[in-house]
Order: structure tokens, then sequence, then C-alpha cells
């Protein structure tokens, strides 16, 4: 009798333990279903639905509208001509930049990074206001100081400032990719009595070759699909950036508009399956823990490269003191003095906008995280077959240029049952979904530190997969979630091309009150804004370095 | 039989890293998988801990198929080489986890994790943080994770491969009474020919994906049924198909006439290289015997047995 309850009683607790199992099994496949449509119905569909309308009307194929090619063949010429050579110069200045490190101290580079790190949590056309305001008309250098008057506008106009924006980003690559080189190559070169000149050309730039080509195709589309720039200081230079927001904006014409982004993705689409390429022998680079300064004698080449990294460098600090003083500085019968009324005059424009901002991207950033580390969780993590595609398609957003993402989003959710334009909630949904790629890439980075003996310890000891994702995953990835958050919260703060055409007029974000500043020739309250949102996110990403910097060392 | 593997298969992109592979073991039985590196050791545990599908075969533990399940739903419990402990737990978090999933309150969860703590020599380490433990503490926490749970076999991957001679020992003696303490069955690789021989029951010596013999370690050593296995275990002198073991020449004034042509000094013994009958051959002795210098003529006498 005894025995016989005791087997009843194991018995029962082994259907119960099956019922749960069963429960978590569901919850499991809703969590991955859930997930999958969310990336289908917001990164996909869009993405679809601009092709539709650039090659869809009536019912059938039409090409019509890529007539523009044939009849307007200078934007596609502008495009490349601008997209070309911004990409050499960033990449000439990058490299520079990125040479310049051998030879300095660890002071020095500290230093040199945060001046990169200023001008990436920079709204983009931040560029444009500084070179309106020095080399412009009225502009410091141009007029009062060397007393010229000069049309700066067009091409070169458009060159310098996107020249500007991108090195930075360009150079934290390559300073990224040099950081994980085998040093003891160097060393080894120098041991041979190799002098600085062919250390640099004949080792270091060959082996930079995959994130030298890495950074100049990014700088290329990312020129390619910039309209801010050229709207504000291309004149008469347009480019299909340009044109097709205008398309939009002025003339409502939006299967003009998406034909022009459908032939702006075809570079982005190859540049992508380039730089995946590329990624790959990045990734396999050696890494070396070993931290070590490798000196080298200055000599030779080094001096080309001192100069042209001092001079960007120099043009960098040139900027943001720009921006700064003409924010706390006014002109008065040509006197300059300071003041604080550019800061008075600003309130009302900033208001309601600013903290809409700081909202929505604090939204896009907790969310675009969550969704990156279930994403990396099931396709990384669980290599789910599936999840591989689906990982691949949350991706787009990342090549395709922001007008074209924020297009799609508004051919998809113009009618019900989706019916979203209008809403704050497309706005954020883009956000999100549009910061998604960087967010799974830093995930997936700080993933590769968890061991997979450690998961199969969890599995081994009964945990269903639900409890590895909350016991393991997520307290493992905090470090790149926190880094994902920071990253998507300031990309939030400072994109615009994305939501340029949803967001409602009532309901404008900090971006777009600067934008249209700086449209407008309020140059002053411009750059006081500027200020403003390059403080906040400057102090974001500050923050959280301090605080990723210790719990790293805690954990290790 | 306990646990009964048949046919077992396993391959790589055709690659078969595992052929065919069938042994057996009873309960309480610690059988140890010995082979040189990439004979497929970890892929057989790996197979029967559930991390990979295998491609053929049964896996039958106490009597179920177990092939199909997933590694939650074995009784298996592993230790990893690496160990896979959690390192954003403290220890005591660590050697409970698996108990979260058996309805245990978390009040006699800890007062089971405290037990074990103390079988296993950890007392007072509740609160440390895995990370913070040296590898003997982190390989115990390990073996403690897994025995929690009660399993009916316990897996070791090269358990011991992080650890210094001495603690080798002693773990050693650790894992023989544990197995007393829980009556667990235990598959252990190694790549240490003294970890297998001082605490397996019986031995499986594998080559490139195969079974080349299952024995005590007695008769693996002294009759060793391939080539291979009479290589793989302590040193030989083989001569066309004829083998004998370096300790198995003797001394004697009857003996034939070797000379000297080598020596290294060992320890506990002395190691001679003796040529004889224009071949050369390995000898040893212990180091309070009278000693031979280069050169010296000696008399031995010794069988060959056949491989
Ligand atoms: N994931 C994998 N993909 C392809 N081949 C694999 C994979 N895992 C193992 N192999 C191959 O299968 C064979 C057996 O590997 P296994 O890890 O079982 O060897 P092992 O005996 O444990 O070796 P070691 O003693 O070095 O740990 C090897 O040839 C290995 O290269
Ligand atoms: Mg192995």
């Amino acid at each position: 009798m005894g025995i016989r309850n005791k087997t009843l009683k194991v018995m029962n607790s082994i259907k119960l333990m099956n019922k749960e199992k069963k429960t978590l099994d569901i919850m499991n496949s809703l969590l991955k279903i859930f997930t999958a449509l969310l990336v289908i119905v917001f990164v996909l569909y869009p993405f679809l639905s601009v092709f539709g309308k650039a090659l869809y009307s009536d019912g059938r194929t039409n090409l019509s509208e890529f007539q523009f090619i044939k009849g307007e063949f200078y934007l596609v010429k502008n495009s490349l001509l601008s997209a070309s050579i911004t990409a050499l110069l960033s990449t000439t200045f990058a490299l520079a930049l990125g040479l310049m490190t051998f030879f300095v101290s660890e002071r020095q580079k500290k230093i040199i990074m945060f001046i990169l790190l200023l001008t990436m949590v920079s709204p983009p056309f931040i560029g444009s206001l500084t070179y309106i305001e020095l080399f412009g008309r009225n502009g410091f250098i141009t007029r009062d100081i060397l007393k010229l008057s000069i049309n700066p506008y067009g091409l070169w106009g458009i060159v310098s400032v996107q020249t500007l924006g991108f090195t930075s980003l360009n150079a934290v690559l390559l300073i990224g990719y040099l950081d994980s080189f085998d040093k003891t190559m160097i060393e080894s070169a120098k041991s041979l009595k190799a002098n600085t000149t062919s250390i640099l050309l004949d080792i270091v730039v060959p082996l930079m070759k995959p994130a030298i080509a890495v950074s100049f195709l990014l700088s290329f589309i990312r020129s390619m699909a910039d309209f801010s720039s050229p709207m504000i200081i291309g004149g008469a230079f347009n480019t299909l950036a340009t044109e097709a927001y205008l398309s939009i904006i002025a003339k409502g014409n939006s299967p003009r508009a998406s034909a022009m982004s459908v032939i702006l993705f075809i570079p982005s689409i190859i540049v992508f399956i380039v730089y995946s390429h590329f990624l790959k022998q990045q990734q396999s680079a050696s890494k070396n823990l070993r931290e070590s300064q490798t000196r080298m004698k200055k000599s030779g080449v080094y001096h080309l490269v001192k100069i042209l990294g001092l001079f960007f460098i120099l043009w960098l600090i040139i900027q943001y003191l720009a921006i700064f003083t003409s924010a706390f500085t006014d002109k008065y019968k040509g006197e300059i003095y300071f003041t604080f009324d550019n800061i008075k005059d600003s309130i009302p424009h900033i208001r309601d906008s600013f903290i809409r901002s700081i909202i929505y991207s604090i939204i896009a950033g907790v969310f675009s995280s969550l969704i990156g580390l279930i994403l990396s969780f099931y396709s990384y993590i669980m290599k789910g077959k599936y999840m591989k595609i689906l990982d691949f398609i949350s991706n787009m957003p990342y090549i395709v240029p922001g007008t074209f993402f924020g297009l799609g989003y508004i051919f998809a959710f113009n009618k019900s049952p989706l019916k979203l334009t209008g809403t704050a909630l497309i706005v954020i949904l883009n956000l999100i979904f549009r910061q998604l790629p960087m967010s799974i890439r830093t995930i997936q980075s700080s993933m590769t530190q968890i061991e997979r003996a450690t998961l199969n310890s969890a599995k081994d000891l009964g945990a269903h997969n639900l409890y590895i994702l909350k016991d393991m995953v997520f307290p493992m990835s905090y470090s790149g979630l926190f880094l994902s958050f920071t990253n998507a919260f300031i990309s939030s703060m400072t994109t615009i091309g994305s939501i340029i055409f949803l967001v409602y007029p009532s309901r404008k974000l900090a971006t777009f009150v600067l934008f249209d500043l700086v449209s407008s020739g309020k140059y002053k309250i411009a750059s006081v804004l500027s200020c403003i949102i390059i403080i906040v996110c400057l102090s974001v990403s500050l923050l959280s370095y301090r605080i990723f910097n210790r719990s790293s060392k805690n954990v290790s | 039989m306990f646990l009964n593997i048949k046919n077992l298969t396993k391959k790589y992109d055709k690659v078969e890293a595992v052929r065919n592979v069938s042994f057996s073991a009873e309960e309480k039985e610690i059988i140890c998988i010995l082979g040189p590196s990439g004979c497929g050791k970890t892929t057989i545990l790996q197979s029967i801990g559930g991390f990979i599908q295998i491609d053929g075969g049964e896996i039958i533990l106490d009597g179920n198929k177990i092939e199909n399940l997933e590694p939650e739903d074995r009784e298996i419990a592993t230790v990893f080489q690496s160990y896979g402990l959690f390192p954003h737990k403290t220890v005591i978090e660590n050697i409970t986890y698996g108990l979260k999933f058996r309805k245990y309150k978390k009040k006699d969860a800890i007062e089971e994790g405290k037990k074990m703590l103390e079988v296993l020599n950890l007392r007072g380490y509740e609160n440390k943080k895995v990370t913070e433990l040296s590898g003997g503490e982190q390989q115990r926490v390990a073996l403690g994770r897994a025995l929690i749970v009660k399993p009916k076999l316990l897996l070791l991957d090269e358990p011991f491969s992080n650890l210094d001679t001495k603690l080798r020992v002693s773990m050693r003696e650790e894992l023989l009474r544990i197995r007393d303490l829980f009556n667990i069955t235990m598959l252990f690789v190694t790549h240490d020919q003294e970890d297998a021989f001082s605490i397996a029951d019986r031995i499986i010596i594998m080559n490139k994906g195969q079974i080349e013999q299952i024995d005590t370690a007695r008769n693996i050593y002294l009759n060793p049924k391939t080539e291979f296995v009479l290589r793989f275990i302590g040193s030989a002198n083989i001569d066309k198909g004829y083998f004998v073991r370096p300790e198995a020449i003797r001394l004697s004034e009857n003996g034939e006439e070797a000379r000297v042509v080598g020596k290294t000094f060992k320890g506990s013994f002395i190691e001679y290289i003796i040529e004889y009958n224009g071949n050369n051959y390995k000898m040893i002795r212990l180091n309070n015997e009278e000693e031979y210098q280069i050169n010296d003529k000696i008399y031995i006498e010794m069988e060959m047995r056949e491989i």
C-alpha cells in the first residue's frame, strides 16, 4: 500500500511537471512568433511597400517613374560625384587619425577619442550650420577675417560638411581595428630595421585594407542618403536624396520619391554585401589582449599623417568653438558681445519638442535593445533555422537610406487595419526598428562572451529555454544591453531622415526644430539647440561609459 | 545493464566523429574514456547528455530510451571541462539552481545546498562569487551543482585538466568518495592515463571515432588487444608483432648480453635505452637499485609477447 501511494505521488508530480513544461513550450513559441511578426510587419512590410509604390501602379508593373534617370540624369551624377569625393576624403582623414594613434601617448589618444565622440553625438546638420556661420556670405572667417564675399554653396560645401561629419565614425572604426592588431608584428618589423615609412606602408596599411574599404563604403552610402546637408548648403546642386525629399514635401509625389529611393538603395545593397564580406575578415583578425604601446620613430610618412590628422582635429575644434560661441554671443554694429539672449529666445522652440525627443529616444532605446536581445537569443544562441532569416531581415534598416525607411512606413501604415500615420506610435516604432540592427550587433558581440558550457549546464539542470533566457542570457548581456540602449538613444536623439515624413507638425522633435531653424536662417537659436542636444547625448554616453566600465570590472 | 549505448554514430558534415560505438555500464560503475585528441570523446558525452543530435544508435538509461529527449529531460548531469559556472551568481545560487526546476522551496533548496557544500568541503563559501574561487574550488562547485539534482548518471569531460598534479590526486579521491556517498554511475573523459588507472572500474580506449578496447585497467595494460592500445597506454618495445613492456626486461646473470646506450633520471626510477640484438629497447629500473653508466655491459632476460 505504502509503495503504491508513493508511486502515485511520483506519477502525479511527473504529470504536473509535464503540464508546466507544456505551458512553457507554448509561451516560448508565442514569444518567437510575436517577435517574428514584429520584424515582418515593421521591417519587411514597409521595405517591400516602397518597391511596390515605385514599381506598381494601377495593378500592373509600371516603370515610368524611373524615367527621371534619363531626363534628370544629373541627379544621379551629382549624388555619385559628391558621395565619391566625400568617401575618399573622409577615409583619408580617418586613416591619418588612425595612424596617428601609433605616435601619441595614451592620454592624447583619449583626447582624440573624446573629440571624435563629440561629433558622433551631434545632430547631422550641425556641420552645415557652422559652415554657414564661418564660411557663408556673412561668415566669420570669409567676411570678417578674410574680407571675401564668395559663394560657399554647392558641391564643395556639401563635401566639406559631410567629410567633417563622417570622418569621426570612420576613425573610430579604424582605431578599433588597429587596437586588435597583433603588435608583435610591428615589433618584429622594427627589429628587422624597418623604418616608420616602410612599417606603415608595407605592413600596417595593407593589413588595414578591409577596414579601409568598410569605412569608404560606409561613408559612400551615408553621403548618398544624406539629404539635409545638400538641402541647406547645396544651393543649386541637387542630389537624388534632396530630390526624393522635395518630391514628397513640396510636390506630394510619392511614386517619384519611391523610385528615387529605390535607385538610392541599389548602391547601398551592393555596399552592404561587400561590407558583410569585409566584416567577416575583420572578425577573424587576430585579437591581442596584451595592452601595449607600440612606439615608432617620428619620421618619413609620419609627417604627412600628422599634418592631415592635426588639420582635421583643428577643423573639428573650430566647429565646436563656433557653435558654443555662437550660442552665447550676438553682433551689434559689427561688435561681437556676450549674451544669454539666444538661450532665452530658444526656450519657446525647445520646450515641448525637447522633452518629446528624450521620451521617444528612451522608449526606442529600451525596446530596440529588448527586441534585439530576444532575436539574438533565438538566432545566435539557440541557432534557430528560421530565426537566421529573421536576423537578416532585421538588419535591413541598417542598409537602407533613412528616407527610404520613412517612406516605407507611410505607405505601409496609411490604411486600416494598421492605420498609424499621424500618430506618435508610428514615429516611435520607426525609431525602434531603425535602431534594431545596431542593437543586434552590440548585443550579439557581448553574447560571444557567454560560454556554451554555461548554457548547457543550465539546460542540463533542467532549465527550459525561457529560463535560460531569463536567468542566464539576460543578466549576462547587461553590458551589451546597456551599450545598445545608449547607442539607440543617441541615434534617436540626432536622427531626422527616417522620421521626417512621419512626424506630425504639431508634435515636432528637437532635430526637426533644429532643421527648421537652420533652414530659415535662425542660426543663433539653432546653435543653442545644438549645444543642448550635444550636452544631453554626451552626458548619457559618458554616464553609460562610467557605469559600463564599473560593471564590467565587477564581472571579470 | 544500467546504461546501454548501442551503435552510436555522429557525423559532422559527412565526417564520422563517432562511428558505431557500443558499450554499457553497471550501476555505480566508473568508466573512463581515454584516447588521443579529436578521437570523439567529447562527442560521445555530448550525445549522451543530449547537447547534440545523434545520427544513429540508441541510448538506454535505467531501462528508458533517452536519445530523443531534450537535455533538461534526461536524468543526467554534466561537469564540463570549463565548468560552465554561472558567472553572475554566487556559489550557493550556482549549486541550487537545478533545484528550482524540481519544485523545491527556496528555503529547502538553500538547506540542501548547504549540505552539499559541507560534503564538498566548501563550508562558508555560500555567498562568494564563483569568479573569485580557485580552479579546484570552481571544480567542486561544478560537481556539487551537478550532484544536487541526484542524476542517475554523471558525465565528466576532462574535469581535472585545469588542476595541478596535487589537486588532481585529491580530486580523484573526492570523486571515489562521492561515488560511494551518492551511489552514482560516472562516465569520465580524460587525457591523463593516471586519472583513468586510479579511479576507473573499466577503461574505454578510443581511436578515430571507434572503440579499440573496453576492459579493466589491468587487462588493458597487460593484454592490449590492438597495437594502437599497446602504443597508447604506457610505453612498450615492439618488434614484428611482439612486444615487451620496459619494466618486464629483467636483469639476470644467465641472460643475454646488452649494452647501455642512453639513460634518463626520472625520479623514482631510471629509464635506460639498451642495445640488444641490434635493436634499441627501453628498460626501467628503480632508483635504489644498482645504477649503470653508458657503455656498461648488462645481462638481460625478457619474454616477447604476441600482440
Ligand atoms: N561542431 C563540430 N563541427 C565539425 N566537426 C566537429 C565539431 N565538433 C567536433 N568535431 C570533430 O569531431 C571529431 C571529434 O571531436 P571531439 O570533440 O569529440 O574530440 P575529443 O576526443 O573530445 O578531443 P579532445 O581530446 O581534443 O577534446 C574531431 O575530429 C572534431 O574535429
Ligand atoms: Mg574533448
